[in-house]
């Protein structure tokens, strides 16, 4: 053979859970010094085939050859061995442990006692590859980008020369991409292979060399990155044409519905999670909210649905103080909120209950006597599932049974069903793939027409880009205000959501966040008398 | 050759059950060995055991009289244990819980006992021993609720503090002690059965306890209970996902107090159906319910119906083996608790093997399964 063999060369891997067939027949190869993107829509296996190469599941089918030479990846160390090493979406650091300490635990043969030169050997590994890390600093008090920068490290340091990132940008804002770009393509000159997960087709096309395309578990094929473009692409992973365009209805807006005013919480440490912010909801927009995450979302939505007390500051809903109201009276004024977490199910469902139980989450208390109505339930449930197409074998299937897309539908369906002026959404398409994506923007457009005020808390910039009227930008808690959806750029909300920018304080003559087209203002009698 | 473990999709019920069926079949073959060991001939001991000396006995629906004395405070207790579990709490208190029921009844017995009809002494010995067992239980959920604290941990170390509590009772000679045999010398518990006893329904010569039917509409109750109301329902949510409860703006913290409340309630049900029909208290008096409780529970995946079915089998074994001891005496009746363990450990197995396969690992070309 005169070629050089392939860094990694997977052949007709195979693997199943149970009749879940998660790879099927997949082929792929890596040269070495390339970046190789693996897109791929959720669901689609590219996770479960990278977890194949670091050792952590085993193929049931097919062969794994390394370097041109068939190797078996039974466990991480053995992967570790191999040179191969993974950077996980979720970050497996040690929150209490320092920099140098969650990377010399890993260490085979470092001995019994922590030497002091611990600190020394990490500091050199990650000047060595241009990084900027405290070793001593506790994982606990790094930002996310730091994070991924140790994680980053430690594989270096262990002397990995296939380096696969899993969904590493999920996390980043606009300028923490570009920069860990480029310390992959320094990498990569550097003569290490590196294979990235991605779903965000102009980042696969901004760094990557070569372009992986995986569809519900099978090996599409492999493109130079050179000669493809973004819709074709899109065809690839998606089966078939898909118009990438989001529609932007315009509707008559209402006066607004939902006036928050110099508003303070605390999340769970006690720490200012939201600090003096103001802004307001209008029936008919849809107002989204930027940040990186941790920003303080959660703990907007959590007060503003009356889970979560407030420090200060007023919540108006149509002239009415909510602060201090039950979760249940907040709901019954017609305020709606889900919140998608990571864990896309913690919140806002009972996994292991039926959908129907689901339907009844919130209003199970409304029918009369001791008993529960699942009649209720259940003609809402086939109401959903035939109005968003939800696919599931019958109305009694236990939610965590269906597949991410159809849980969201089933989440987004109740909160619809219940008619809220205020609709609060968080995440709603939170590792969605397209089409079921493009149904939930669909939903949230007809909820807008039809009048109701919607707050979306996002985390793809093009998508609120296209999708918001306003977006209102967070940084640690702090407003850095509110921007029109179609005057603004990602570079603009990339800058204002690290802090860089500040906008809150563009007009002087109004109070920060209160924008220019309100028609409410602070000191106005009418609602002073009613919040009394 | 390497193997790995692969999961199982949807697996057929009678599958699942044969699964089930040979892991209690193992763990019988197990115990013949042991049997063996000592020179005892395994089918008939377990023809003696699981007939429970029944067969060819003139008096046999006595021997089934006192099964069903050991069976009703046990199926009542998991029943009681299955409400706290389904909503992810674990108390593990089952035992302090009965005790203190235990003792409320039979206080009631002594006290009420000679001024007021029987049936109404029964049912304030019931009344005593749902309140005494139900505020020992809810105080736990009362710290959780309030400061986060670990249920499992508290209901275990009130479980010492109940048995000592009846252990002093019970060796405190002294004028206010009425719980004690006031002619002897000794301290022994005394008997109450002359002032009130759970009476029995005549069918032939067998009389059917109160309590069985008292046992069997709680039974009913508390499936229905579950399955079907408000209450139910928020016990599942609370369970499944806490998060979602406070979400849906239900009020979690007075769910857990209530739904302990009841558990602990149900479990002093279950001491005074044990006191009022055992008509004295002793130290051993949970017979263990607490703990064979929870197993109880969990082999039957918290599934009331499944309860009563497993409750009956494993009272099966605890009589049936202290039956036996009569005619196999060098069996001691322990034998049933290793019996027990051997059964629970295998019912696991099998069912990790209901969810999961084991495959050999396989190089290319051969392909396992539907592929």
């Amino acid at each position: 053979m005169a070629e050089q063999p392939y860094a990694i060369e997977m052949r007709g891997i195979t693997k199943t859970f149970g009749s879940v067939v998660a790879n099927k027949d997949v082929n792929l190869t890596l040269k070495k010094g390339e970046i190789l993107a693996l897109l791929g829509e959720n669901g689609s296996g590219k996770t479960t085939l990278m977890n194949m190469l670091s050792g952590i599941y085993a193929p049931d089918k097919g062969e794994i050859l390394v370097d041109g030479e068939p190797a078996v990846i039974a466990s991480p160390e053995d992967a570790k061995r191999l040179g191969i090493g993974m950077v996980h979406q979720h970050f497996k650091l040690v929150d209490v442990f320092s920099a140098a300490d969650n990377i010399w635990m890993g260490k085979s043969g470092a001995g019994f006692s922590l030497g002091r030169d611990r600190y020394q050997e990490v500091a050199d590994t990650a000047k060595r590859f241009g990084f900027d890390l405290d070793p001593r600093k506790k994982v606990e008090s790094m930002a996310v980008s730091e994070k991924q920068t140790l994680e980053i490290i430690k594989v270096l340091y262990y002397g990995a020369k296939v380096i696969i990132l899993d969904e590493p940008t999920a996390v980043l804002t606009v300028q923490e991409i570009e920069k860990l770009f480029g310390v992959l393509r320094r990498m990569k000159e550097d003569g290490h292979s590196i294979i990235i997960i991605t779903h965000k087709l102009n980042e696969v096309l901004d760094v990557s060399d070569r372009v992986a395309i995986l569809r519900k578990g099978e090996y599409i094929g492999t493109v130079d990155t050179a000669s493809t473009n973004e819709q074709e692409l899109t065809e690839y992973m998606v089966g078939r044409k898909v118009d990438l365009n989001i529609d932007r209805p315009v509707v008559e807006k209402t006066r607004p519905l939902l006036e928050i005013r110099d508003l303070t919480i605390l999340n769970d440490e006690g720490a200012t999670a939201i600090d003096h912010v103001n802004f307001y909801i209008r029936g008919g927009e849809i107002l989204g909210v930027a940040g990186i995450a941790g920003c303080g979302q959660r703990e907007l939505c959590e007060a503003i649905a009356g889970l979560r007390p407030i420090q200060s500051g007023q919540m108006i809903h149509k002239g009415d103080n909510i602060v201090g109201l039950s979760p249940k009276a907040i709901l019954d004024k017609g305020i709606s909120m889900s919140f998608i977490p990571e864990d896309r199910l913690g919140m806002g469902l009972a996994p292991s209950l039926s959908i129907t139980d689901n339907m009844l989450l919130k209003n199970y208390g409304d029918s009369k006597g001791p008993l529960v109505d699942r009649k209720l339930g259940r003609a809402d449930a086939e109401h959903v599932i035939e109005e968003l197409g939800v696919v599931t074998p019958s109305t009694e299937t236990p939610v965590r049974l269906l597949s991410g897309g159809n849980v969201q539908k089933v989440l987004l369906g109740r909160e619809i069903k219940a008619g809220p002026n205020v609709l609060i959404t968080a995440y709603p398409v939170r590792g969605l793939d397209i089409n079921s994506s493009y149904a939930i923007y669909h939903i949230l457009n007809q909820q807008k027409q039809d009048g109701v005020g919607i707050l979306f808390v996002g985390e793809d910039l093009d998508v609120m880009l296209a999708l918001c009227d306003k977006i209102m930008v967070l940084c640690h808690g702090r407003m850095m205000g509110v921007v029109h959806a179609h005057k603004t750029s990602k570079e603009e909300l990339g800058l204002m959501m690290t802090g860089a920018l500040d906008l809150s304080n563009k007009y002087e003559d109004k109070p920060a966040g209160i924008a220019r087209d309100t028609n409410i203002v602070p000191d106005q009698p009418e609602d002073e008398g009613k919040e009394a | 050759m390497r193997f790995h473990i692969v999961k199982r999709d949807a697996f057929p019920l009678w599958k699942r059950l044969s699964f089930y069926l040979g892991a209690v079949v193992i763990a019988l073959l197990l115990g013949a060995v042991v049997l063996m060991a000592i020179g005892v001939n395994p089918v008939d001991y377990y023809w003696r055991m699981f007939t429970m000396g029944m067969v060819g006995n003139k008096i046999a629906y006595r021997a089934f009289e006192n099964y069903l004395k050991v069976f009703v405070p046990l199926v009542v207790t998991s029943v009681a244990l299955s409400l706290a579990f389904k909503m992810r709490f674990w108390n593990i208190g089952g035992e302090g819980q009965f005790i203190l029921g235990a003792v409320a009844a039979a206080a009631v017995a002594f006290q009420a006992g000679p001024l007021l009809p029987e049936p109404l002494t029964l049912v304030l010995m019931c009344l005593a021993a749902m309140l005494a067992a139900g505020l020992y239980g809810v105080v736990t959920a009362v710290f959780k609720v309030k400061f986060g604290t670990s249920e499992t941990l508290l209901t275990l170390m009130l479980n010492y503090v109940a048995l000592y509590f009846i252990t002093f009772l019970g060796e405190t000679k002294a004028a206010w002690n009425f719980f004690l045999e006031p002619s002897s010398a000794r301290p022994i518990f005394t008997s109450f059965s002359s002032l009130a006893e759970f009476p029995g329904i005549p069918i032939g010569k067998f009389h059917l306890n109160v309590c069985v039917i008292l046992a069997v509409l709680i039974g009913v109750g508390i499936y229905f209970y579950l399955k079907y109301t408000k209450h139910g329902y928020e016990i599942a949510v609370v369970g499944d996902s806490i998060g979602t409860a406070r979400y849906a703006g239900m009020k979690v913290n007075r769910i857990i107090l209530r739904t302990v409340f009841l558990s602990a309630c149900l479990i002093g049900l279950a001491a005074a159906f044990k006191v009022g029909t055992a008509g004295i208290l002793s130290t051993a008096i949970t017979d263990d319910v607490g703990w064979t409780g929870i197993i109880v529970a969990w082999l039957a995946k918290l599934n009331t119906g499944v309860i009563f079915l497993v409750s009956a089998l494993i009272g099966v074994l605890q009589y049936g083996s202290a039956a036996a001891a009569a005619t196999f005496a060098q069996v001691d009746s322990s034998f049933a608790d290793m019996l027990q363990g051997a059964i629970l450990f295998l019912v696991l197995a099998a069912d990790f093997f209901t969810r999961f396969r084991v495959v050999p690992s396989a190089k290319g070309g051969n392909s396992n399964g539907n592929g």
